[in-house]
């Protein structure tokens, strides 16, 4: 710093001006931007290895390790649940589209304003009080158990089938909610401006409010795309061979417990980049928002 | 003098303190002060909960009337344990099977002794290989199968933590039969047309046809999977009473009680049709 600083003030003082110098620091310095990293690393290698340390000195690790990290139990069991996996997959991706466009169509009619409208709002508030109001676990086992026992002619007696139907239920009432406050989001003066415009109050909410509204509520619903991936393991309880249910199968026939690791593992490879994409899309929007606002 | 022979005296005193200590030890093995209880003086034993006839009556393990809690009342007898010493732990199935430390000296559920398992947890000889049983409800295709491979066709559904599914795996090739928590569940997915039948060993089949699920009927009787061993008393994994365990329940099972026990409470109708192949 001060070897730098001399020449500035000999230039500040002298009659020539010579253009000045690089500013100091600007030249990258290595230390100083290891460092941190290298902290960082020491203190993870440390917090990491002293916790390794304590949980693989309990008396009990080595029978853990055989009844939760057992690789041959693990290979034995993974084909199956892979497979149970891949119908986790797939309920989740249609439960997701029917939740996505029923929860939609929910929000609008629960935001539209005009009086004849009143019955359907109410309609709708009941239905989420009642859907929201019930654990998704109950709402699987009655539907799942309850409906096909009726018999009726011409439904499906499918405990898949059922059982999604529950999931579609009780999720598009909670997503029916964040549309709806992304609706109320939507500041009032674009409903003005619409209206003042000619548009009708279905026009306004099409073209001028939900676009904004979805907008809103982006990483909220990239919250719920993750929660309703897991929660697709519910289904497990009304027969439907998931991927939690093949591990458990593998579990209660060998007392062996590796089997959940490996669903766990399977579950993490889905949902964790998921969440990256969530951080991905929030981060976008308040850039975005950010620039608007500026 | 008088410090050394106090030193001898001390010396001799401690000797056989420990002697004593060491000797009470091993003879207390094999008592009912046996320190290798759970609690000492107690049999404690880990059952489900709740738990089901005809393994047990009426919900109470401490009756002694059923076919596990008469055996665990003659075997507690054999090892020199008053009727009022049983202690009765209520655990789920999953607990049954879950690692670390158990809260009792064995447990009785109906738990199949297999290789796999005993990787994980120790177990007594076998006591019971129960036959297994197909139930379906009336006018379903089951009720005409004579085969296996016409078994393998239908849609099934087991309990979870049951060795049936294994049965249906192994044996009969089945791998996409449906999996329940519960008993019942499988019974409220017959009705509900969901599955066709299921497999259940014949003791409890004989209860849920009389009881639980009167319209059910079993159809046929299938033969003991070989990789099932039949039924054992559950150990934590190298539980030091196994053996004294397992001595007094081979004198229980000599002395023709196990036999006894079935008669009174595993009763099979002897003209139900048997599928082995």
């Amino acid at each position: 710093m001060t070897d730098s600083q001399s020449p500035q003030t000999g230039s500040l003082g002298g009659a020539e001006r010579r253009p000045p110098p690089p500013p100091p620091g600007r030249s990258y310095n290595w230390r100083e931007a290891l460092a941190p990293s290298l902290i960082s690393l020491i203190s993870i290698v440390v917090v990491f290895g002293a916790l390794a340390w304590v949980i693989t000195s309990a008396e009990q690790w080595p029978r853990i390790k055989l009844q939760f990290f057992n690789i041959d139990a693990m290979i034995a069991a993974f084909p199956r649940v892979l497979q149970g996996f891949w119908i986790n997959m797939r309920i989740w991706l249609i439960v997701l589209v029917c939740i996505l466009v029923l929860g939609i169509a929910l929000a609008v009619i629960r935001s539209l304003r005009a009086p004849w409208f009143a019955p359907f709002r109410l309609m709708v508030i009941l239905y989420i009080d009642l859907f929201r109001g019930l654990p998704a676990l109950l709402l699987v086992l009655l539907f799942g158990f309850g409906i096909p026992a009726l018999n009726l002619p011409g439904l499906p007696s499918s405990s898949l089938f059922w059982g999604a139907v529950a999931m579609m239920l009780s999720y598009s009432a909670y997503v029916c909610e964040i549309y709806r406050s992304g609706i109320d989001a939507v500041h009032e003066g674009q409903w003005a401006a619409a209206k003042s415009l000619g548009l009708t109050e279905w026009q306004t909410m099409i073209y001028a409010v939900l676009p904004q509204a979805v907008r809103n509520v982006m990483p909220a619903m990239m919250n719920i795309v993750v929660a309703l991936q897991k929660d697709v393991a519910l289904l497990s309880i009304i027969g439907v061979r998931d991927a939690v249910r093949e591990a458990q199968i593998y579990t209660a026939s060998t007392f062996n417990y590796s089997s959940l690791i490996v669903a766990a593992g399977l579950f993490l490879l889905a949902t964790i980049p998921m969440a990256r994409l969530a951080d991905y899309v929030t981060r976008r929007d308040r850039a975005r928002r950010l620039q608007v606002g500026g | 003098m008088s410090e050394r022979t106090a030193f001898w005296r001390g010396s001799i005193v401690l000797l056989s303190l420990l002697t004593t200590v060491f000797t009470q030890a091993f003879a207390e093995e094999r008592t009912t002060m046996d320190p290798r209880l759970v609690t000492p003086g107690k049999l404690t034993v880990g059952t489900g909960d709740p738990v089901y006839p005809p393994w047990m009556l009426n919900n109470d393990p401490a009756s002694g009337e059923g076919f596990e809690n008469g055996l665990v009342y003659e075997l507690a007898a054999e090892m020199g344990f008053d009727a009022d010493d049983v202690v009765w732990v209520g655990q789920t199935f999953d607990q049954a099977i879950a690692p670390g430390n158990k809260p009792y000296d064995f447990a009785i559920q109906q738990i199949s002794v297999t290789e796999a398992r005993k990787q994980i947890v120790s177990f007594s000889r076998v006591y019971f290989q129960p036959e297994k049983a197909v139930l379906a409800l009336p006018g379903n295709t089951l009720e005409n199968a004579t085969s296996y491979d016409e078994l393998r066709d239908a849609r099934w559904g087991a309990t979870i933590g049951t060795t049936d599914n294994d049965y249906l795996v192994n044996v009969l090739g089945v791998t996409e039969a449906a999996i329940y928590n519960e008993q019942v569940d499988v019974f409220q997915a017959m009705r509900a047309g969901q599955i066709d039948g299921t497999l259940i060993s014949l003791p409890t089949a004989l209860y849920v046809t009389a009881v639980q699920v009167p319209e059910a009927n079993i159809v046929a009787l299938l033969p003991p999977d070989e990789n099932d061993r039949g039924h054992g008393l559950l150990f934590e994994y190298n539980n030091p009473l196994v053996e004294w365990v397992d001595d007094a329940l081979t004198a229980v099972i000599d002395r023709g009680v196990v036999e006894d026990l079935k008669a009174e409470f595993l009763i099979a109708d002897p003209d139900l049709p048997i599928i082995t192949e």
